[in-house]
């Protein structure tokens, strides 16, 4: 397979460390602008313009009254009045959004981290031993990746009622923790990444199977179990359909049920209109600065994935 | 797929209240494990002084209801938990909690759904805790709604008569009498079609079948009827096609909207002046005042227009009431709260303040958050209308156990007729022959009644 | 994902996978094994299980005690006689065919025109295009729901302005208003995988195409594209499982138009067979027939490219 040259350098220390790319980069002579490039940055411009245009949509709505959401210009602002907004987002029935708030970091904060931990573990686990059942598991894993989640929603909640899981925050937090992707994705990191030298120098001073893998195995596994982290985190943050089925106390939902919530109420209660838009800004306004924030992170970990096509 | 039992009898009607059969009891029959509700209801002691604890489900905002009843009653405690509103997933909750036998002691269930409820064993005989005697504190016809085999198994809470919202200046400035029968609506509509500058009389929205079943409903139709043991269906009759082709013809002479409605796209249009007039049900006015209400003062709220001169025959869009499920442990003390926040006057004026329909108490109307005039509505008593039009619905309209289903259906067939141009009382063939496969579907006996 | 590739590429064979007995590896397995087998084997079998199964009515119309018979595979039979149901399968399909690929080219050109931009600018864009894939599908489609609603949409009022009249919950339209909704939200995400595996590229190779005079055009089709694609390969199998598991998009927005059915897809089909009707069985066994389609596209899929490339290897 052609790349399994890039991957197999990533561990070992690049000839092209950063900074080479970087002045290659910068180094570049300047060019005249040429038609094609104006074309390009115009191309990227619209890409942009449409990307970011529901979410302007998004802040602008976000200030205005229900009247006015209906009945002004959507993308210009009217009789701007936030902080009422906002205010009442947080306010309504208790503050009920706060404890939507919370409860979608906790699930997907506490889900993500323990699902990389897993999956770090197992994948570690397929990548370095050789044992009975190894491919077994392996094919079972990805066949994990490849089923539709909705369909298990349903019977997951009627066997988790039988042992008196539903409606608790086990009931979320469970099958989140449970991330098929992310072993599949460990494995072929750790195959690439974990030398078998630094495992058996390990073995060699006396160290444990469990000593190594906390200590070294983490360490240099780090950039695949953000990846991981990341990607779960996402997933859970943005689950709506497990919630919907295993929960019903209202204080244990997470934002994306709790909205969805108002928003189906907002036939009878048109105020919720003006919550849902402005619950949807401010849910929006932490995973988007996440988003950019740790950009980069995904970026070095995805590679390991689509190296195995 | 014929999977009738052993002993299918052939006994009941429908609701009628005649013989008894409905609570033979759990007898199961030799196979496999029962269906429907895990628990039963059963009426568990409590020592003096212990507090009772209750849980309800709803997606009506009536939290300040609950706590009213939280600090007037210290030995009963109700938690009130908001989830999905209805087809939207409160109802698979509750159908989920019944399988998996945890479900909550009230929750939040529409008159159309109860008989789906029925065919689940999911909600508690009420006659057995006494409440036959409540009767006479609500409105026959919603009561009516929740008895079946002249058992009660639900107290009613709320429904929406319906009435005609218009634009008083609109229809002034038009010079549009108040129809008074549906013939003279049509006329009104081709009024507003030519002078109104692309404003239409209302919408024809395709997505409201609880509002097509209630055109049908105040035409004398009766969708769903028993004869012996099988359910018969009956949506493809003249009374339902002439609604059908009554709006049919609205639609083609271009003279309604076809949109959703209370939908952003309508709301659009209520508060532009473009749509003058709303066939709706009481708890409509809620959604005009905080939607639209650049348009206060300028509405009025007339009676359903009539098939027949000189008639005054209503129906009703919507409505629910608050059923003990099956599985609880204190049916006593969910029927008290039950009949509690649907009578007790403060209740009922908190829960009108949230938005939660007409109430289905009798005799509540006077004096209530109801009875005023309202500045909305240019000064009327408007609610005084919708009194009326609360006595002049028919209550021997009965609802199929598969009506959400059949509901979903009949959206999307009058959506498809609509877009290819096809006919809406076509339509009703296809819904009919659909629902008698729903009714099959979940193991009942069904035909077409013509 | 052939296995067989990966014990190839593995570094240094054999002397890695010697040293402990099978207790350790089971003991770093056991705990995802547990809960995979909860949440997931578990589950499926109960699926399975209940797929099989009937409600049998007693006493007067039905509504008499019942119980759950064995119904063989009656609930497969009545999925598929289901016209809806079936059709559903083809609308899916049909979206899958031109929304994946609309998706990728889009992604694939936005990752190959970022790699030719400066560090800063590249960053500022390369943030705005993934920035929808932190928005939660049900929010998305709330928002682009409102953006599509005559009368709300300023989108709508624009075009209408300018001559135009789009109806993009019309019949003819929903299904790529959805398409739409569905790359709004992935694209970004796609893209960045594929620039993932850009970076992963040597250098030299861009060097030496430099050299020999190609321009940038023919560097991004000669060398980055067929770089690329095993990214492509990836966000594609994504793609396909996404694709057949639509759900909340067609959900949110089908409140706002008739012409998003209550069997639209068949997730939604068997949600609603659960959901309105209560039929757990048969909404079981749309399931079934779901994740059976969905393995049986993925792996098909996977084994055609795999194919491809073991031939183009040769």
């Amino acid at each position: 397979m052609s790349v399994s040259t890039p991957r197999a350098e990533k561990p070992v220390a690049s000839p092209h460390a950063p900074g080479a790319a970087a002045r290659r980069r910068d180094g570049r002579p300047r060019r005249g602008v040429k038609p094609s490039r104006i074309l390009l940055v115009a191309l990227l411009t619209v890409a942009a313009l449409y990307f970011l245009l529901p979410v302007y949509w998004l802040l602008v709505a976000s200030t205005k009254s229900s009247a006015d959401l209906f009945g002004t210009f959507g993308l210009w602002f009217s009789d701007p009045q936030w902080p009422h907004n906002l205010s009442n987002v947080f306010s309504y029935d208790d503050g009920v959004f706060w404890s939507w708030t919370w409860n979608s970091v906790l699930y997907a904060g506490v889900g993500g981290t323990l699902a990389t931990l897993l999956a770090g573990a197992a994948g570690y686990a397929l990548a370095v031993y050789r044992f009975r059942g190894r491919e077994a598991v392996f094919k079972a894993v990805l066949a994990g990746v490849l089923l539709p989640s909705t369909a298990l929603a349903l019977p997951m909640y009627l066997l988790f009622s039988k042992v008196g899981l539903a409606n608790t925050y086990w009931a979320v937090l469970i099958p989140s923790m449970v991330s098929p992707f992310g072993v599949y994705l460990c494995r072929i990191y750790a195959e690439a990444a974990v030398p078998t030298e630094m495992l058996e120098a390990a073995r060699v001073d006396g160290a444990g199977e469990w000593r190594i893998f906390g200590t070294l195995v983490l360490r240099t596994m780090t950039p695949a179990l953000v990846t991981v982290f990341l990607f779960q985190f996402v997933g859970i943050w943005n689950n709506y359909f497990l919630p919907l089925v295993m929960l019903s106390d209202d204080r244990k939902y997470p934002i994306t049920l709790g909205l969805t919530t108002w928003q189906t109420a907002a036939d009878r209660t048109p105020e919720l209109y003006q919550l849902t838009v402005g619950g949807a800004f401010v849910s929006v306004l932490p995973l988007a600065a996440a988003m950019l924030v740790l950009q980069r992170y995904w970026r070095s970990g995805l590679t390991q994935g689509s190296v195995k096509g | 797929m014929d999977t009738s039992p052993p002993s299918r009898r052939a006994v009941l009607r429908w609701g009628a209240g005649t013989a008894a059969a409905l609570t033979a009891g759990p007898a199961l029959t030799a196979c496999g494990q029962s269906v429907g509700a895990a628990r039963t209801t059963r009426q568990e002691t409590t020592r003096r002084g212990e507090k009772v604890e209750l849980v309800f489900w709803t997606w009506v905002p009536m939290q300040k209801t609950v706590d009213l009843w939280n600090r007037t009653h210290p030995g009963i405690h109700v938690e009130m938990q908001t989830i999905p509103a209805n087809v939207q997933g409160g109802y698979q909750k509750m159908h989920s909690s019944l399988t998996a036998g945890n479900p909550p002691d009230l929750a939040q269930v529409e008159y159309h759904e109860l008989p789906a409820f029925m065919l689940v064993n999911g909600l508690t005989n009420l006659s057995e805790y006494g409440a036959d005697e409540l009767r006479d504190s609500y409105v026959p016809w919603q009561w009516q709604q929740g008895v079946f085999d002249g058992r009660v198994y639900t107290i009613p809470q709320a429904s929406g008569p319906m009435g005609l919202f218009h634009r008083r200046d609109l229809f002034e400035k038009w010079g549009i009498e108040t129809p008074a029968t549906w013939a003279d609506y049509e006329r009104a509509a081709r009024v507003v079609k030519a002078r109104g500058d692309g404003a239409r009389m209302c919408a024809f929205a395709p997505n409201q079948p609880n509002w097509f079943a209630a055109m049908c409903w105040q035409r004398g139709a009766r969708w769903v009827r028993t004869e012996d043991d099988t359910w018969l269906v009956d949506m493809d009759d003249d009374l339902s096609r002439e609604v059908a082709e009554y709006w049919e013809r609205m639609i083609r002479d271009d003279l309604v909207f076809v949109e959703p409605d209370i939908s952003s796209a309508w709301y659009k249009h209520i508060q532009s002046g473009k749509i003058a007039a709303w066939v709706g049900p009481q708890w409509g006015d809620a959604l005009l005042r905080g939607n639209a209400p650049g348009t206060a003062g300028k509405w009025r709220v007339a009676r359903l227009p009539q098939w027949e001169a000189g008639q005054h025959v209503s129906a009703n869009w919507g409505g629910s009431s608050t059923a003990i499920l099956q599985g609880t442990r204190h049916p006593r003390e969910a029927l008290q709260f039950a009949h509690w926040i649907n009578t007790d006057r403060r209740a009922v004026d908190l829960n009108v303040a949230a938005g939660y329909g007409w109430p289905a108490a009798a005799g509540i109307f006077r004096g209530s958050a109801l009875d005023k005039p309202d500045p909305f509505f240019g000064g009327q008593r408007y609610n005084d209308v919708f009194t009326a039009s609360d006595r002049a619905i028919d209550t021997s309209w009965k609802w199929s156990p598969t009506t959400d289903a059949d509901f979903a259906q009949l959206q999307d067939a009058f959506g498809a007729a609509i877009a290819e141009g096809g006919s809406l009382a076509g339509a009703l063939a296809e819904i009919q022959k659909r629902t008698v496969d729903n009714l099959r579907a979940k193991g009942l006996k069904a035909r077409s009644a013509r | 994902m052939s296995t067989e590739t990966t014990r190839t590429t593995t570094s240094a064979p054999g002397s890695r996978r010697s040293a402990r007995p099978d207790r350790a590896a089971w003991g770093f397995l056991l705990p995802f094994v547990a809960l995979f087998l909860l949440t997931f084997v578990l589950p499926l079998g109960y699926a399975v299980y209940q797929s099989l199964l009937t409600p049998v009515r007693s006493g007067p119309l039905g509504l008499g005690p019942a119980t759950l018979g064995f119904a063989g595979l009656d609930n497969y039979a009545l999925a598929l006689e289901q016209s809806a149901f079936l059709e559903s399968f083809a609308r899916v399909l049909l979206f899958g065919l031109v929304q994946i690929p609309v998706m990728l080219l889009l992604s694939t050109t936005l990752a190959l025109a970022l790699d030719t931009l400066s560090h800063r600018w590249a960053g500022i864009l390369r943030a705005a295009y993934f920035l929808p894939y932190g928005i939660p599908g049900v929010i998305a489609s709330i928002l682009w729901g409102f953006l599509y609603v005559p009368g709300v949409s300023p989108i709508v009022d624009l075009l209408g302005k300018a001559g135009l009249a789009p109806d993009f919950l019309g019949y003819g339209n929903v299904l790529w208003s959805i398409a739409n909704i569905v790359i709004w939200e992935f694209a970004g995400y796609n893209m960045l995988v594929i620039v993932a595996q850009l970076k992963a590229i040597p250098q030299e190779l861009y060097e030496a195409a430099r050299i020999d005079g190609a321009s940038a055009w023919q560097t991004a089709v000669r060398i980055k594209l067929p770089l690329a694609r095993p990214a492509l390969v990836l966000t594609g199998v994504f793609s396909i499982i996404g694709t057949l598991q639509l759900f909340v998009e067609p959900l949110v927005i089908k409140p706002l138009t008739s012409a998003v059915t209550s069997s639209y897809t068949p997730n939604l089909s068997a949600y609603n067979e659960a959901f309105a009707n209560n039929n757990i069985y048969l909404a079981a066994a749309e399931s079934v027939i779901l994740a059976l389609a969905a393995s049986v596209l993925s792996f098909g899929f996977l084994s055609l490219v795999n194919r491809k490339e073991r031939r183009d290897a040769r």
